[in-house]
């Protein structure tokens, strides 16, 4: 079945030439021009994943994004025009998995939207336990007890990759890799937002994290280093 | 005054506390004192004072001293010297009316003899004791003579040979001699004092009389006491008064600065209090004037900026929204181009390239109008520079080996991470290695890591053209370009190394560059280890070291250099 994409963005031009890209391809584009409409647009065409550009009319993109966030762990991949810090932390904390910066290629579009469709590990056990959570590998779930914590599918895919090997510290680099499915540097602050985030949720206290630990100078690593 | 010698103890206090703190301090008192020295100006203005009247008080006491025991002594030798006259004359008219009445016997002469001193002892007056010695002047024969005599305290061994030799003068006038007597509680200042006495039928005696000048050297002693303890009080209240002064004028002083420190640190709206009418309060009045308008150009250059970054981040999105769409068409009728004609096909591969160019340019020019508006910021990181260089140069092998240039790395031990903009510094290291494989003339480049306590710093080298000092000074300008008739390999904007520039300015490091012509080029990025920093030291230095390798490893034949090859640093200014 060919996966829905939602693509947001207020320039029909671009929106139009985004079709083509993601068509060719094989994905099938819906579209919303208007940030107040993208939630509904969003509820309507149930997509596999969400492209969205960050500067919308009616309503901003980071919102739309924070609300998409509210009520489905659906891959968002920010377009963004701004390579800027605080513009590009600012998506990702509101949820966003991933970003493109504008101008990009279409092959570097396509990739990014494949990379968050398929999961990107095939893991050998169906239970893995890091601290006390359990993660069921196979239902997409973390359970803290017989609490069930929900994760988008890109932070279960971050902490599944870290429990996998406990013993493991995994850099950044290899993070962006493994979870996001870069294959050439890109920029750490993507692995920096998720584990902030992951940690946000997972750890009972995420200024003392006991379950995604930092490494200093290297990166992380499931568990303490004890 | 009871209350101000209360509020003087308190200051007395506080003052010994904060030199107690400072003397009993782990390092030694002597380096303390100096910082404290250094550091409070109390502390200063009080040592100062109190040395200077400590100074005054003592030449003023010691003059005093000197002055009122030099009178003591005057007077008490004026009284001796009286006293004794008349002793003299006492003894000299009994023994005179003696003989002017009978013959003198042996026995008369002894009796006069014994009546003469008690009569000069009844006479004296002096405080103290007066001791008293009769003494034959030797060298004499006469038919008669006289014991010498000597009271039981008296010093014998005090009256010098020279003392006798002037009474035996007998020129009529009292001699004196200072001398020191032994007494019960150490010694005593005395005076000697002799005449002659002319004996009739004995001849010459020599009448010696020593006063005790203790009293006087009590009376003294008892002065410089007092006067040293006075100066001492004075001394001590001069240095609290300095202190009080002090403190009153300096404690204004120290709010408006600390104050300027909490407005230096970003409390814009910290003010003086202002009180009253002097000049203190004056002080404080201009003081916040200034800050009033420090603070409003502030909000008002942020305002600017605020405007700006929008303005750099508007126009971002809007060229960019537009050159994506034409990105992608491009792109799709890129991949489709085997299927065109000829003519289709070439077009849509320049089209494909040129926008490629014109995205990069795009990007750094607004990456230069960034910094131009102030709104970059660091995003910092521990990173390993040297693994970073390892991908950097790995990233530009291919481009190297397609005009046969190899590139080398020679990383030297040492601190391995620092805290730098990874992102950043990657693009650095970008601009210098294209660069130097670009105008490398396909000869060995060589890059080169180092790092100190302080800073890391990465060289790259190439053995290139090169550049005169001409050109030196003006590769980091914007869209400067060395030969504009070279072809360009890797189609840089020419902003490129003002962007480097700016991204180690940004750091707190530097770049430096050494060239000459024919021989290449060397850049040295030279970064701070710590966030917030400037690198003060070099890692590695602008100049190679290599020249005999230099030749060896570009065989090429270097043109004659002409002049001395330019070296320079960059200046690195705010931001």
């Amino acid at each position: 079945m060919t996966p829905r994409i939602l693509v947001v963005d207020d320039d029909p031009a671009l929106a139009e030439m985004i079709g083509i890209v993601l068509r060719a391809a094989d994905f099938e584009p819906h579209f919303c021009s208007d940030g107040s409409a993208a939630v509904d647009a969003f509820r309507n065409s149930a997509p596999d994943l969400v492209l969205l550009d960050l500067m919308l009319p009616g309503m901003d993109g980071l919102a739309v994004c924070a609300a998409i966030r509210a009520e489905s762990g659906v891959p968002v991949i920010m377009l963004t025009a701004k390579g800027d810090t605080v513009d590009v932390v600012a998506g990702l904390e509101a949820g966003a998995d991933d970003y493109v910066v504008k101008p990009f290629d279409p092959k570097e579009l396509v990739a990014r939207v494949r990379t968050r469709l398929r999961p990107s590990s095939e893991p050998t056990t169906d239970v893995l336990t890091v601290g006390d959570l359990r993660l069921d590998v196979a239902a997409h779930e973390v359970r803290r007890g017989d609490t069930v914590i929900a994760l988008t599918p890109l932070e279960f895919e971050l902490l599944l990759a870290l429990a996998s090997k406990p013993q493991q510290v995994f850099t950044r680099e290899m993070l962006l890799e493994q979870v996001w499915g870069y294959h050439y540097k890109a920029d750490t602050r993507l692995v920096n937002v998720h584990v902030q985030r992951l940690r946000a949720k997972v750890e009972h206290d995420p200024d003392a994290p006991r379950i995604v630990t930092t490494v200093r100078g290297v990166g992380y690593r499931a568990g303490s280093s004890a | 005054m009871p209350a101000a010698r209360g509020a003087g103890a308190v200051t007395v206090e506080s003052v010994s506390a904060a030199l107690r703190r400072a003397w009993l301090g782990r390092r030694g008192w002597p380096s303390r004192v100096a910082g404290f020295w250094r550091s409070s100006l109390e502390f200063r203005t009080v040592a100062t004072t109190v040395v200077m009247a400590g100074l005054g008080a003592t030449i003023i006491g010691t003059t005093i001293s000197v002055s009122i025991g030099a009178n003591l002594y005057d007077q008490r030798r004026d009284q001796v010297q009286s006293e004794s006259l008349r002793a003299t004359l006492l003894a000299q008219s009994i023994f005179d009316s003696a003989t002017a009445t009978e013959d003198a016997d042996q026995v008369e002469l002894d009796s006069l003899q014994n009546e003469a001193q008690s009569a000069i002892l009844a006479s004296t007056s002096s405080p103290g004791g007066t001791s008293i010695a009769i003494l034959r002047t030797p060298g004499q024969t006469t038919a008669q003579t006289i014991q010498a005599i000597a009271s039981p305290d008296f010093p014998a061994d005090q009256i010098t040979p020279e003392l006798r030799d002037q009474v035996a003068a007998d020129t009529g006038a009292l001699a004196l001699q200072p001398v020191s007597l032994r007494g019960p509680g150490g010694d005593a200042p005395g005076l000697a004092v002799g005449s002659t006495l002319q004996v009739p039928t004995a001849g010459q005696y020599e009448l010696y009389l020593v006063y005790d000048l203790s009293d006087a050297q009590t009376t003294l002693s008892l002065m410089q006491r007092t006067l040293a303890l006075g100066s001492l009080a004075l001394v001590v209240l001069i240095g609290v008064v300095t202190y009080v002064v002090v403190r009153l004028v300096v404690g204004p002083v120290r709010v408006a600065a600390e104050t300027s420190e909490k407005i230096a640190a970003g409390q814009l709206d910290q003010r003086i209090p202002e009180k009253g009418q002097d000049v203190v309060a004056t002080l404080g009045r201009s003081f916040n004037g200034m800050a009033d308008a420090m603070q409003k150009q502030i909000s008002q250059l942020a305002e600017l900026s605020r405007v700006q970054q929008r303005f750099v981040s508007d126009v971002s999105h809007e060229l960019r929204t537009p050159l994506t769409t034409i990105r992608l068409a491009g792109d799709v009728l890129y991949d489709q181009r085997a299927s065109f004609t000829p003519t289709a096909a070439r077009t849509t591969e320049l089209l494909h390239t040129q926008v490629d160019r014109f995205e990069v340019l795009l990007a750094d020019l607004l990456e230069i109008s960034r910094f131009d508006a102030g709104a970059v910021e660091l995003d910092l990181e521990s990173t390993r520079v040297v693994g970073l260089v390892d991908d950097v140069v790995a990233e530009f092998e291919p481009l190297a080996a397609e005009v046969g240039s190899t590139v080398t790395i020679d990383a030297r031990g040492g601190y391995l991470e620092a805290d730098v903009d990874p992102r950043r510094l990657r693009r650095i290291l970008r601009n210098l290695l294209g660069n130097a494989i670009e105008h490398g003339e396909g000869r060995p480049v060589e890059v080169e890591v180092d790092s100190d306590e302080e800073a890391v710093a990465v060289a790259v080298r190439d053995h290139g053209v090169g550049m005169t000092p001409a050109e030196a000074e003006r590769v980091f300008d914007r869209f400067w370009r060395a030969d504009p008739s070279r072809r360009r390999t890797i189609g840089g904007t020419g902003l490129g190394l003002a962007i480097s520039l700016e991204d180690a300015t940004l750091h707190g490091g530097r770049i430096d560059l050494w060239s000459r012509p024919g021989e290449g080029s060397r850049f040295v990025v030279t970064l701070p280890r710590e966030a917030g920093t400037t690198a003060t030291t070099r890692p590695l230095a602008a100049e190679p070291d290599d020249g005999a390798r230099a030749g060896a490893t570009a065989p090429g034949p270097p043109e004659p250099t002409s002049g001395e090859p330019w070296s320079g640093t960059t200046e690195v200014h705010g931001g």
